[in-house]
């Protein structure tokens, strides 16, 4: 079955990002919000971040037209029906997402795989909720995801292998590389870069080096394009949080519990770029002030 | 014998029905966003021009909709599809494995996907255009013309780029040229209207469009061309940025913060014309906004006339002897401000201009005085002909 039109369920940052991902590569989005003003919310952003894309020289006008005429927006969920592959992006939790994943299952064709982009949640628990567990799969796009070349693409217990096949057919039609990896919190990229976010937090609680110089090791010394405080400030530190505690409480490992500084900064509402401030300062279009670190 | 030209895109089919005993064009039209529930089909056939709006889900059906419009009973220009003896087929890369045209069998089509890394956004197209037409039309044998095939007699010296050489012997990078459709058939037409024989005359094709390239054409072969690896090098043209100094590249994806899709958009999309002028890549509107005394506009126009008189002089002494110089393509035919500014300043080569007769557009001109010691022609080009008389050859000769 060829895949035209992608089903995106979700306004928030990650359903935004698939949607322009899918919509640049010439494919059909149907985008589901919750509200109309979410969704006029959403083709603000989607504007915006097309406009970069077009003083970053990546795009042109004529080309930025086309991708938003393919974005059709809706707050009626029966429209998925259209759809030939969904992909759920939004944020909850466990007992939202099947219910999700049920009322898409009935409205959906047999034959159309249904996906959530969740990187923590489990995909066998919500496909359980449907009556095609084995045409059930995690997609995990990563932030920015216009730009991130890969996609990990998460088996349940029940997902067929034909299901995955045709998931990384689909993740390789939009010039994105998919791995797979079986069903477990944090999969590689979660998993990995928040023990390294919350020992950089350590680091610079305990005194031993400034944030710009933590930065500054990692990325010459391990030809990082960006340090792990920046990554933390550009995932949004209320996110980098929330996944570290889900870890901590999935495996019970001291390694994942967040840094007090962490958890300072998310209470005083200082979320990285996504509010102006996290670890370094940020401007509205989203670049480094320089010499803005705070020093935290 | 009538033959189908076809020249597929990604998303579009552009097709032609050619008569080849009187070389008459019996229907035209197009394909676009195929692929979609609201593709479009127009079609031009022996009545009033159509316009339909519906699904066509790949190219397959798009051709398939093609022959039904074809034979339609009202506006139809044949009975049957059996009519048609041979589809000729646009092929942007030819690579070196193809140096002229050649009937399509598997081993043409395994060639072809080898060629994709070449063009990406052309060849698979063109490849998925044969696909269709075969599963269309089974009886009608296929031809491939190549828009690098012309350009295949240039001589190692100008097809070689002082690179490393392992650089050719890896990856094949070195110059092949484009638009040799075009080059070969004005080029074919220029001698004929200098009443010579091609082997005879050396000329100077300049392609002026969208994209543009000039080609040196010594005997009927061509010897050089401005287009290199890919149609991004040589004159400047709509959006593409033509010859700049490489090591500029590196400096602005340092500066910009960019990447090599992100250059490659700058280069492809957002430099030449539209970027110096900051106006259209539309040469009209560049030379409407002359009019008005726009700055930018006419430097604009200085620089590509400049550049474009540039290549004339470098062909010339590559050439050593010039007959003949001829404009083609959208800009080409249609621009006698180019035209003339480029010709004012060929004194040296023995070019005299004929003012009256330069304000032609769109058909076969001299505008040349008669005292010239170079003709200048004006010759409205016609790929798709070229590839029906090639296909037509093939066919015929099997």
């Amino acid at each position: 079955m060829s895949v035209r039109t992608w089903g995106v369920v979700g306004t928030g940052p990650n359903g935004r990002g698939i949607a322009q991902l899918v919509a640049t590569k010439g494919l059909e989005v149907i985008l589901v919000g919750q509200t109309d003003e979410d969704l006029a919310q959403a083709r603000r952003q989607i504007e915006l971040s097309l406009q970069h894309e077009i003083e970053r020289w990546a795009l042109t006008e004529s080309e930025k037209r086309a991708i938003l005429s393919r974005i059709s927006m809706t707050t009626d969920m029966t429209e998925m029906a259209k759809a030939d592959f969904v992909v759920t992006a939004r944020i909850g939790d466990i007992k939202e997402d099947q219910e999700l994943l049920r009322t898409l299952d009935q409205i959906c064709r047999g034959e159309v795989i249904l996906a959530s982009n969740t990187s923590t949640l489990s995909i066998t628990e919500m496909a359980s909720a449907t009556n095609r567990p084995d045409r059930v799969i995690g997609c995990h796009f990563l932030q920015p995801i216009p730009r991130t070349k890969v996609v990990q693409v998460v088996r349940g217990l029940k997902t067929s292998d034909e299901t995955v096949a045709e998931v990384m057919a689909l993740v390789e039609r939009l010039d994105r590389t998919g791995v797979e990896v079986y069903e477990s919190p944090g999969y590689i990229t979660t998993r990995l870069i928040i023990p390294l976010i919350n020992e950089a937090c350590q680091l610079l609680l305990e005194g031993v080096a400034s944030a710009e110089d933590i930065d500054t090791a990692m990325r010459l010394g391990f030809e990082m394009p960006r340090g792990p405080l920046e990554i933390a400030d550009r995932i949004g530190l209320d996110t980098v949080l929330v996944m570290a505690e889900r870890l901590w409480r999935e495996y019970g490992d001291m390694k994942y519990r967040p840094a007090p500084n962490l958890k300072k900064l998310v209470r005083a509402g200082h979320l990285g770029v996504e509010t102006g401030e996290g670890f370094f300062k940020y401007d509205a279009d989203g670049d480094r002030i320089k010499n803005g670190g705070t020093g935290r | 014998m009538k033959i189908l030209v076809l020249n597929c895109g990604s998303s579009s089919i552009k097709y032609q029905l050619l008569d080849m005993e009187t070389e008459s064009v019996l229907a035209i039209g197009k394909v676009e966003r195929v692929g979609m529930e609201d593709a479009i089909f127009e079609y031009k056939g022996s009545g009033e021009k159509i316009k339909e709006i519906g699904t066509i889900l790949d190219h397959t059906a798009g051709v398939r909709k093609v022959l039904k419009a074809l034979t339609d009973p009202e506006h139809g220009v044949i009975k049957d599809p059996e009519e048609i003896s041979a589809v000729g087929h646009r092929v942007v890369h030819g690579g070196e494995a193809f140096v002229r045209s050649v009937i399509i069998d598997e081993q043409v089509k395994r060639t072809l996907r080898e060629l994709f890394d070449l063009a990406p956004l052309h060849n698979p197209a063109n490849l998925t255009g044969i696909l269709a037409a075969e599963a269309a039309l089974p009886h009608a044998p296929g031809v491939a013309v190549f828009d690098t095939a012309f350009h295949a007699t240039m001589p190692r010296k100008a097809f070689l780029y002082a690179l490393p050489y392992v650089m050719y012997k890896r990856h094949k990078v070195r110059r092949y040229g484009f638009h040799g459709t075009s080059h070969k058939y004005v080029s074919l037409r220029a001698a004929a209207l200098l009443g010579k024989a091609p082997e005879e005359v050396n000329l100077i094709t300049c392609h002026l469009g969208n994209g543009s390239s000039v080609a040196a054409v010594e005997g009927g072969k061509s010897v050089d061309t401005s287009m290199g690896f890919t149609p991004l090098a040589g004159l400047i043209m709509g959006t593409r940025a033509g010859d700049l100094d490489p090591g500029v590249i590196p400096y602005i994806m340092a500066r910009e913060e960019i990447g090599i899709s992100e250059v490659n958009s700058m280069l492809n999309k957002h430099s030449g014309m539209l970027g110096i002028s900051g106006i259209s890549s539309d040469m009209r509107q560049i030379e409407e906004e002359m009019e008005k005394g726009d700055p930018r506009a006419i430097e604009t126009f200085e620089m590509m006339e400049y550049r474009l008189r540039k290549y004339i002089g470098a062909y010339a002494a590559a050439l050593g002897r010039v007959d003949g110089i001829v404009f083609t393509g959208g800009i080409g035919e249609n621009s006698p401000l180019l035209r003339r500014a480029v010709c004012q300043n060929l004194a040296y080569l023995g070019v005299t201009f004929d003012e009256e007769a330069n304000k032609v557009r769109g058909k076969e001109q001299i505008i040349s005085g008669p005292d010239s010691k170079v003709a200048v022609m004006v010759i409205p080009t016609n790929e798709e002909l070229m590839i029906a008389r090639e296909t037509a050859e093939l066919v015929a000769a099997r």
